[in-house]
């Protein structure tokens, strides 16, 4: 207890506050304290749910074939909940409370809801696993999504919209702060206050959409209705479905904001258009909820070309901004304090040695090129047809959340137990090693997994059916040496991962206690804010520009091959 | 160039606008548009499309009415032969009703995709190229026709892609694709 106790202990003035030695903000005990309790909390889901991708991956890989289909539905569901969900929430709240009191140098306020909020997310979380590991026939295992009419333990909504209502209470506290610094001032937010603000705004909206799914779901298990619609339950169901990975989308771009200034010297390059991006978040990004409604029976083109598009591609375009925003902030920082000349030397004489710094950089490059491209790709309602339901989908939601949001968190996490554990990693080699070894094992994997589902139809969410469909002469053995490249990098990742745990909790316990004034390591050559004060317009940004058309590049190529393949299939539809 | 962790200066709406950000956005906003135009366009231009007529259907009902349409259909070592244009499928736990069926290459049918308990997923592909394959979403109540047109001769497997209990792996189902 004690251990336990000693980490959630730093040097506080009389008022409760210490200045942070890396990002020189004005932090409060309060804030601070819940930050760690809610990243705590996160980092154990991902322990749980990352010990699940051991026995799904497994099971996948039909060379090992670890679980039988009694076993694998219910692995699914854990591995899926806890490394989608409650990993990721936790962990969105602390970036909350670093994005809106902390950053703006404010107590936490209502603290006492703050801890009902954890408590009752945590019951919902318990509560979601156990029903899942205790499912009894008939009902089934839920998966992510739960859909009706499958039978599922009523336990199970139940305990999830506790969850749900958990995250929202705890979320009050954030808006609380926003309100009370805004409400009697024409103030402009600091960008990575007014990040983590539409975060927010877009949490609640998923949140809600997710209490109506979860309720309608229950009050039909329970028999207070009588019947449910499948295609109703799915338009509920997505708003949180997709709403969720919505905020781990946002909540990753303001971590993004926040780290690449704190140890890459980052600047903001123009605050119009990074807040604008942010807007057209606000108002398009949950529209994207139709991508998984794209081939489902009932709904008009026009619905579905609309909203999967974000009208016209408000988000996506957003997202084009912030791929240019955050890579030209650092070759800007950078450039200013003269770290790098030529097209690149900005970003090859980064702190590359810096797990924070590299976490952040892969998260960026990884989501953009291997998630962003292929969820804007898949989401054209034709070549859905091609993506729904196989493997590729989970290639995809592997590279935006398994790559982009980990990783960006992978990153946030070991800052947080530099600068408010205050905490030596246990070891800098091991420590540096994490990034690397989690992005390319990662990578590796979830190419493989789209490869399996675009180039031999590979299905999602089943527990056998490369080797052998039961009953049937068919299989997709096509697809063997695809597995044995998954099967490989998959445990590669696991094992990445061990080490970003075994890492973090071995700091924690045995790292060496930071001096006061130490940066840990963390802060770029030349401090945080490096003299001299050019304009925007007298700073090369070449660097980006150039690194945003390749990445443009290689979206038309994915785009143009995935329209082609479409194109060579028999014809369907109307 | 202002600091994300303090609040701007008064006139940052006013700054301005570094040169390569500005072509930038014009691409990203012209590729923007360029993608939508293109899949709002290929609706009226393209062979591939997920869109068709949905019926609201009792599940029992539509399960009587694929009992029918079997009955009507000429039963053939390899399937069943649609008496018209018309083919149906009932997806169920775990079997695809009305499959094995025998269609002509270079025939319009329309399929109608309906589901008699739960939520499947009706994925189909050519036996000899994987990479070739369509994913569709099946509801109980909801029975949903969607003409489609097979090219080429051969055997095309049908799998269920959606979840829908223990034995979901086991769902298979076949088109058998003869010269029209």
């Amino acid at each position: 207890m004690s251990a336990i106790a000693s980490l959630f202990r730093n040097d506080y003035d009389a008022d409760g506050f210490r200045t942070c030695s890396v990002t020189g903000l004005d932090v409060h005990r309060s804030v601070e304290n819940y930050v760690k309790l809610f990243g705590l909390t996160a980092v154990i889901a991902l322990a749980v749910g990352g010990s699940f991708a051991f026995s799904v991956a497994m099971t996948r890989w039909e060379f090992v074939g670890l679980l039988d289909p009694s076993g694998y539905y219910t692995h699914l569901s854990i591995h899926a909940w806890n490394l989608l969900i409650f990993w990721m929430v936790f962990m969105e709240i602390a970036v909350l409370y670093v994005g809106g009191p902390m950053v703006l140098g404010r107590k936490l306020p209502l603290r006492r809801l703050a801890t009902v909020g954890w408590v009752t997310m945590v019951a919902g979380a318990v509560g979601v696993n156990a029903s899942i590991w205790l499912s009894e026939a008939p009902n089934e295992a839920p998966l992510l999504t739960a859909y009706v009419p499958l039978p599922v333990s009523p336990w199970f909504y139940g305990t999830a919209i506790v969850f749900l209502l958990g995250a929202t209470i705890a979320a009050l506290p954030f808006f609380a702060t926003i309100w009370s610094e805004t409400r009697d001032s024409r103030r402009t937010l600091p960008l990575v206050a007014f990040g983590a603000f539409v975060t927010g705004i877009v949490a609640v909206e998923a949140i809600l959409g997710g209490i109506a799914a979860f309720a309608y779901a229950f009050a039909w298990r329970v028999d207070l209705i009588a019947a449910v619609d499948p295609g109703i339950y799915r338009q509920l169901y997505w708003i949180v479905g997709h709403g969720t990975q919505q905020i781990n989308l946002l909540a990753m771009i303001t971590v993004w904001y926040f780290l690449t200034h704190v140890v890459g010297g980052a600047v903001v390059i123009s605050e119009k258009i990074s807040r604008t991006a942010f807007i057209l978040y606000l108002f398009f990004i949950n529209l994207g909820a139709a991508h998984h409604l794209l081939v489902d029976p009932g709904l008009s083109a026009g619905w579905r070309i609309w909203n999967t598009s974000y009208a016209f591609y408000g988000a996506a375009f957003a997202s084009m901004i912030h791929a240019f925003a955050i890579p030209a902030g650092i070759e800007a920082g950078r450039r200013r304090r003269g770290q790098g000349g030529g097209l690149f030397g900005w970003l090859t004489s980064a702190p590359w040695r810096n797990p924070v710094f590299a976490a952040t950089i892969f998260s960026i490059i990884l989501f953009g090129f291997l998630g962003g491209i292929t969820g804007v790709v898949m989401g054209q309602i034709q070549v859905n047809m091609t993506w729904h339901n196989t493997l590729a989908t989970v290639g995809h939601f592997h590279a935006t959340v398994a790559l982009g949001t980990t990783l960006a968190f992978f990153g946030l996490v070991l800052f947080v137990i530099k600068t408010m554990f205050r905490r030596d990693f246990v070891s800098d080699t091991l420590a540096s090693a994490i990034p690397y070894a989690y992005g390319a094992a990662m990578s590796v994997a979830t190419l493989m997994l789209m490869y399996a589902g675009i180039l031999y139809g590979v299905p999602r969410r089943t527990a056998e059916v490369v080797r052998n469909i039961p009953g049937s002469e068919f299989n997709l053995s096509a697809a063997i040496p695809i597995f044995m490249i998954f099967g490989i990098f998959a445990l590669l990742a696991i094992l990445s991962g061990v080490l970003f745990v075994g890492v973090s909790v071995g700091s924690l316990l045995f790292g060496d206690r930071l001096a006061a004034g130490d940066d840990g390591g963390m802060l770029p050559e030349g401090g945080l804010h490096a003299d001299g004060g050019e304009p925007i317009h007298a700073v090369e940004l070449r660097g980006t520009f150039a690194l945003c058309l390749i990445f443009l590049g290689v979206f038309v190529a994915v785009y143009v091959l995935n329209w082609y393949l479409l194109t060579q299939l028999w014809a369907i539809g109307a | 160039m202002s600091n994300p962790l303090e609040d701007p200066d008064d006139d940052w709406w006013n700054s301005p606008i570094h040169r390569r950000e500005s072509i930038w956005l014009g691409l990203a906003g012209a590729w923007s548009l360029g993608i939508f135009t293109w899949m709002a366009g290929f609706t009226q231009f393209g062979d591939q499309n997920p869109i068709g007529t949905t019926y609201d259907v009792d599940p029992d009902r539509y399960q009587e009415r694929v009992g029918e349409y079997k009955e009507a259909a000429e039963e053939t070592e390899d399937g069943l032969i649609p008496p018209d244009n018309d083919v149906y499928v009932g997806a169920m736990r775990f079997n695809w009703d009305g499959l094995p069926a025998v269609l002509e290459a270079g025939r319009e049918y329309d399929v109608h995709l309906g589901a008699y308990d739960v939520q499947h997923g009706f994925s189909v592909r050519p036996e000899e190229n994987l990479n070739k394959q369509i994913n569709l979403q099946v509801f109980p109540g909801s029975e949903w026709v969607i003409p489609m047109t097979f090219d080429e001769p051969g055997t095309y497997h049908v799998v269920c892609n959606e979840f829908c209990g223990q034995g979901h792996r086991t769902m298979h189902g076949r088109f058998t694709v003869v010269e029209g």
